[in-house]
Formats: C-alpha cells, sequence, structure tokens
C-alpha cells in the first residue's frame, strides 16, 4: 500500500498542478452560487470572456490593471525573498499616488523633467513612509506585519484629507480628489501608457538583480536561511533594510504611474486594494520576480471579470470575495504540493530511522 | 472635569468593546499557536450578519447569535485550511479577510446606511450604575460592557492559567510536539480554540454594528480587526491585558470623538489616524524602551507554525 509522506520541498509541476485544481475548484465554487442566485453562468462566462480577452478594450483594460499589479507584486515578492512580509503595500501606493501629485500639482515645467521627479518624490515618500517599520523590524524586531498594515490606514485617511482639504479640486469641485494633474505619462496604444511596459522591465530587472549579483544572492540566502547566512557573515540588517526600502519604492511607484497614467488626479480611496492585491500577486509568482508578470496577469483577469460581475447587479466587493476565495485555495494546494506518494513503509522503516 | 472624564470614560468603554472582544478571541487562538489575520474579515461579516439578523427576528440578541456562528464558521473554514491541511497561516488569515470583507459587502448591500430599528441600548444596572465616573462608563450602557471587561476575560484567564485543560492549551502553543507526546490533542485544540476565536470576532462585529455605530455599511470595521491583533501582541497575549488593552485604544478613539465634536481645528481625517499611530507606538515602543519585559510578554514558541508529527 502507497502512503503519501511530506517533503520539505515542492516540485513546481505538482505545485502548477494542485493550483490549477485550486483554480478549477475556485471557478467552480462560485459558478454554483452564480446559478443559485439565479444567473445563467455560462452567458456570463461568455461575457468575461469577451470583455477581456476577446476585445480591444478588454486587452487594453487588462494592461492598465497589470501595471500597478506587477508593482505591488514585486514589492512583496522582493520582501518575501528575504523572508518578510509588507503587507503596506496599499499605504505606500497611497504615499507615491500623493507625493507624484505634489509634484505634478505645485511644480510647473516641461513635462520631461517634471515626470521623473513626479517618481522620484513618489519613491521618496514611499521609503519614508516604510522607514519606521523597517527599523523597528531591523533594530527591535517587531512584526513587520502589523507595523506596516496600520500604516495603510494613516495612508488612507492622509490621502482623504488632502483631497478634501488643501489639495482638493477647486475647479469642478470633483468629490474628494485633487485638482487635474497636466502632466501624464504618454500613451503606447489606446488608453494604456508606458507604464505599462516600464513596470514590465522593472520586474525583468529585478529579477536578473536577484538571480545575478552578489546583492540578490544574500538576500536570497538571508532569507532561505538566516542562520547560515549570518554565519557566513552577511550584513543582514542591511539586507532587510535595504530590502524593505525596495518594496516602498516599488508599491509607491505604482502609486504615481496610476497618478500620472491613468487618474490624473489624486483621490481619495484610489489604491482600490491594489497593494492588498499585490500579496497575491506575490503569492501566486512563488518569490519569483519574473513570475510577477503571469501573477499579475491571471489577478488582472479576475479584476476584469469583477467589473463584469458588477454590471450584473453584483457588489464590486465580490471579486474581493472571490480573491480571497483563490487564495485560500491555493494556499491550501501550495501545502499538498509538498506531499508525494512513497513506497511501503514496512521495507524502508530500518533504514529511515536513523 | 469629572462630566468631561465620565463622557470620555463612556465613550472609550463602548468602542473599546469591540476592540476587546477580538482581541480576546485572537488570545486564544493565538496561545494555541495559531496566528488568525482573518480578524477584520470574521468582524466584516459578523457585522453584516448581525445587522441582517436583527432586522429579520427585531431582537439584538438574535443578531449576536447569528454573528457568532457565522464568525464560528468563517473560522472553521480557515482552521480547516491552516490545521487540518496545514497551510500558510498568514495566507490563509489575508484569504479569510479577502473573503470576509468581500461577503459582507455583497450579502449586506441591501441594509447599507439604514438606522437599524432593534440594538443594544442602554440598560443602567440599578446601583452600580450610579458610581461616579466608572457607573455610567461601565454599568450605564447596553448589558455588554460589563462582561467584555470584567466577566469574559475573568473566565479566559481562569481557563488558561488555572485549569489542566488551560495548561495543555499552552503547551499546544508552546511545544506541540511535547504536548503530543503526553497525548494532549494537538490538532483538535488548535481547531476548535481557533473556532472560538472566530466566534468572538463575529461577536465584536455584531457589538460594532448593533450597539457601537449603530447601523451597517461596507468598511465600517475599517482596520479595529487589525489593530485588535495588534493589541494582543501587546498585551502578552493575556486576557486581562487584552481586554484592558482594547479600553485604552477605546479612549484614544474617544479623543478623537471629543476633538471632532469640540470643533478642534484639526481635519476628522487626521484625527481619526490617532487609533492607528496609537497602536503602532504601543506596539514597537516597549519592546524599544523594556527590553527586559520582551521574554514575560513573548509570544508562544510555536506561533504561526503548523504542527507535523514527526514522520515515523
Amino acid at each position: 500500500m502507497t502512503r503519501f509522506q511530506r517533503f520539505p520541498t515542492a516540485p513546481a509541476r505538482l505545485v502548477l498542478a494542485w493550483r490549477a485544481a485550486a483554480l478549477v475548484a475556485a471557478a467552480l465554487i462560485v459558478g454554483v452560487l452564480l446559478a443559485l442566485s439565479g444567473r445563467d453562468v455560462f452567458v456570463l462566462g461568455e461575457l468575461v470572456l469577451r470583455s477581456t480577452v476577446g476585445s480591444r478594450f478588454g486587452l487594453e483594460d487588462l494592461a492598465l490593471f497589470m501595471t500597478p499589479l506587477v508593482l505591488t507584486g514585486a514589492a512583496v515578492t522582493v520582501t518575501s525573498r528575504i523572508g518578510l512580509w509588507n503587507i503596506g503595500g496599499e499605504g505606500q501606493f497611497y504615499l507615491g499616488a500623493i507625493g507624484a501629485a505634489g509634484v505634478g500639482l505645485y511644480l510647473p515645467g516641461p513635462q520631461i523633467i517634471v515626470l521623473p521627479l513626479m517618481a522620484l518624490a513618489a519613491i521618496a515618500c514611499g521609503m519614508a513612509w516604510i522607514v519606521v517599520p523597517t527599523l523597528a523590524r531591523a533594530y527591535a524586531g517587531v512584526s513587520e506585519i502589523i507595523t506596516t498594515l496600520l500604516l495603510n490606514f494613516v495612508a488612507g485617511l492622509l490621502t482623504y484629507w488632502l483631497a478634501t482639504g488643501p489639495w482638493r479640486d477647486r475647479v469642478t469641485g470633483a468629490l474628494a480628489s485633487s485638482g487635474r494633474i497636466s502632466d501624464a505619462i504618454p500613451e503606447l496604444w489606446g488608453v494604456v501608457h508606458w507604464g505599462f511596459p516600464l513596470s514590465l522591465a522593472i520586474a525583468a530587472g529585478l529579477a536578473a538583480i536577484m538571480t545575478w549579483t552578489g546583492w540578490g544572492y544574500e538576500v536570497r540566502v538571508s532569507g532561505a536561511n538566516p542562520g547560515a547566512a549570518r554565519y557566513a557573515g552577511m550584513p543582514m540588517r542591511g539586507r532587510v533594510i535595504a530590502v524593505m526600502l525596495l518594496s516602498g519604492a516599488l508599491a509607491a511607484l505604482a502609486g504615481m504611474f496610476e497618478v500620472a497614467g491613468t487618474v490624473h488626479r489624486l483621490q481619495g480611496g484610489m489604491a482600490d486594494n491594489f497593494g492588498y492585491l499585490g500579496i497575491v500577486v506575490a503569492v501566486l509568482a512563488r518569490r519569483s520576480c519574473l513570475a510577477v508578470i503571469p501573477a499579475a496577469l491571471l489577478m488582472a483577469l479576475i479584476l476584469d471579470a469583477g467589473i463584469v460581475l458588477q454590471t450584473q447587479q453584483l457588489a464590486a466587493t465580490a471579486v474581493l470575495a472571490i480573491t480571497g476565495l483563490v487564495l485560500l485555495l491555493i494556499a491550501i494546494g501550495d501545502e499538498l504540493a509538498h506531499y508525494r506518494p512513497v513506497a511501503p513503509a514496512s521495507s524502508t522503516r530500518s533504514g529511515a530511522a536513523a | 472635569m469629572i462630566m468631561l472624564l465620565t463622557g470620555l470614560l463612556t465613550t472609550a468603554a463602548l468602542a473599546g468593546g469591540v476592540l476587546s472582544l477580538a482581541a480576546l478571541g485572537e488570545v486564544l487562538a493565538e496561545r494555541v499557536g495559531v496566528t488568525d489575520l482573518g480578524v477584520e474579515g470574521l468582524m466584516s461579516i459578523g457585522a453584516a450578519t448581525a445587522a441582517l439578523a436583527a432586522i429579520a427576528s427585531g431582537s439584538p440578541w438574535v443578531g449576536l447569535l447569528a454573528a457568532i456562528c457565522v464568525g464560528a464558521a468563517g473560522a472553521a473554514a480557515f482552521a480547516f485550511a491552516t490545521v487540518v491541511m496545514r497551510a500558510n497561516q498568514v495566507l490563509c488569515g489575508l484569504a479569510t479577510t479577502f473573503l470576509g470583507l468581500g461577503l459582507s459587502a455583497t450579502i449586506g448591500h441591501s441594509v447599507a446606511g439604514l438606522p437599524l430599528p432593534v440594538t443594544f441600548g442602554p440598560e443602567p444596572v440599578p446601583l452600580l450604575s450610579s458610581i461616579p465616573v466608572i457607573g455610567p462608563a461601565f454599568f450605564g450602557q447596553n448589558l455588554l460592557v460589563f462582561p467584555i471587561y470584567l466577566v469574559l476575560p475573568a473566565l479566559l484567564h481562569m481557563l488558561l492559567f488555572h485549569t489542566r485543560h488551560g495548561l495543555n492549551m499552552r503547551a499546544v502553543g508552546e511545544n506541540p510536539a511535547a504536548a503530543d507526546a503526553v497525548g494532549v490533542p494537538v490538532q483538535a485544540i488548535r481547531f476548535w480554540y481557533t473556532v472560538l476565536g472566530g466566534a468572538f470576532a463575529g461577536a465584536a462585529g455584531a457589538y460594532l454594528s448593533l450597539a457601537v455605530i449603530p447601523s451597517w455599511s461596507e468598511g465600517m470595521v475599517s482596520g479595529r480587526g487589525w489593530i485588535a491583533v495588534a493589541l494582543v501582541i501587546f498585551s502578552g497575549y493575556r486576557p486581562f491585558n487584552a481586554a484592558g488593552a482594547g479600553l485604552l485604544f477605546g479612549l484614544i478613539s474617544a479623543i478623537g470623538f471629543l476633538g471632532q465634536a469640540r470643533g478642534w481645528p484639526i481635519a476628522a481625517p487626521v484625527l481619526n489616524m490617532l487609533p492607528y499611530l496609537g497602536t503602532l507606538a504601543f506596539i514597537i515602543l516597549p519592546v524599544v524602551l523594556w527590553k527586559r519585559m520582551r521574554r514575560a510578554m513573548a509570544a508562544p514558541a510555536a506561533l504561526g507554525a503548523p504542527y507535523y508529527r514527526s514522520v515515523r
């Protein structure tokens, strides 16, 4: 009789197989729930396909969704490489948006100068936002999960305050929104702006740094085996600080792209869960910066499908529930991928006991 | 001055109850070694369920009961994934939060923003409620305030520190292999106390939508679940400390409310940042200032690690 034993590593093909099963299971559960609520699942499915990959508008939307997701996903991925979780992508996204909007609103000048300055301001703000959790983690061992997360709420309130108070739109009086920012990232294809290829390039660049540089090697070792890294004399604390700041900068850049590429204003609630969904993207990518790209594509598909469901009288947040379901099932699938059948125990028992 | 103090403490006791309830539940889960980061989601769905059930039945107690059941059911799904299937606790916690936030908005949008016909209103306890300052705060409000700060923490404290079962629970959180070796059912204890913790989170949501606000709207939990998780760390995983920390943070929000009511020249969103910044300070400062306290207040040693009985 074969029995299943847990191995410390999970082979990629088993992970993929279990994840595919998890996605199918999630789709089935959502489908059954939709059918129970009296909707025609097949008509909906066709609608989802047509409005995502099946039309030019759908593809443009996908690229727009993917841009911030690649960056927030990369932000979580780089911290996960060193064994940490930056749950504060949402807050750093807001701070990036604030930094970019501040420069865009109050610094006149030619676009070619202002746009890079917006990006720099965004990166500086995002790094500043993660500095306290970073130092608390590096010097006092305070869990970065809660500290980064709490700052999300502060950042959301700060954005809301700026957009309704000092920076509010005095021209059109748009609700909870700053004035329009004239400096915009040039468009590339329809509504898709240059931020999209740039974000893909950043993910690829990060993958290269992680794989081929000594710095990336040290980060990976520090995450995989802190004891060994310390023994080898690697500057763990310095690496933790650098990786966390890099993570804050990446999420903030997503905020800058959103302000300068898509929304052209600072708006309350504009982060729209992109920071949190970045965590899902990072989990899907399994710590690989390159895999962040297909993971972001999958997440963008789910978000896009959510918009279709919204037109069918479903609350906008239903997509959040679907994301949660997918994440839960994938977490289970990833664990199951550690199990492999082994030969009957009786013949190997004496050897295994040693 | 007395009036001001009474008013502050009354608001603090009311608002802090949400955090205390949720934190007490999280103490249970974390003591047996499970980090439940789904509290925010379980509270949201509890709040929405409570509002719906209270409207349908006409009784806030039915609303509370329904929220407790839903919180427990949500936590059972989480515990199935993390304890039975041994999946990553951080991920499953986040997933539970997403699920709870999403589902609560989906089921609750028919009652969003409506004033609730039945709520937990003030029902002063005779005599006790006329004690100056503390009387109105703890005995002059709804009937849940007093149990949240005294009865429940006392019960949990007794359970954890003065019973054999409590010793087993703590052993499961500190060293599951040793507990397993002496015959303590590690997986069952982890599963059921995580479920019970979720029931507390559901109750906290019901308390929020039926007593504190009282109404239901999307996003109303706004991070209270996360603050509760942080308070558990701050409280050193002790029930009385957790309930007290909830009260302390109720006080911080009460100062924010006071500022808005009195028209302080600080914008409302800025005042609303206070509880989050306060939590951040309270979670970082003690570790930095009193290094000796770290051991006494340390997390259970096996917190967050799934238990595998070693391969035989």
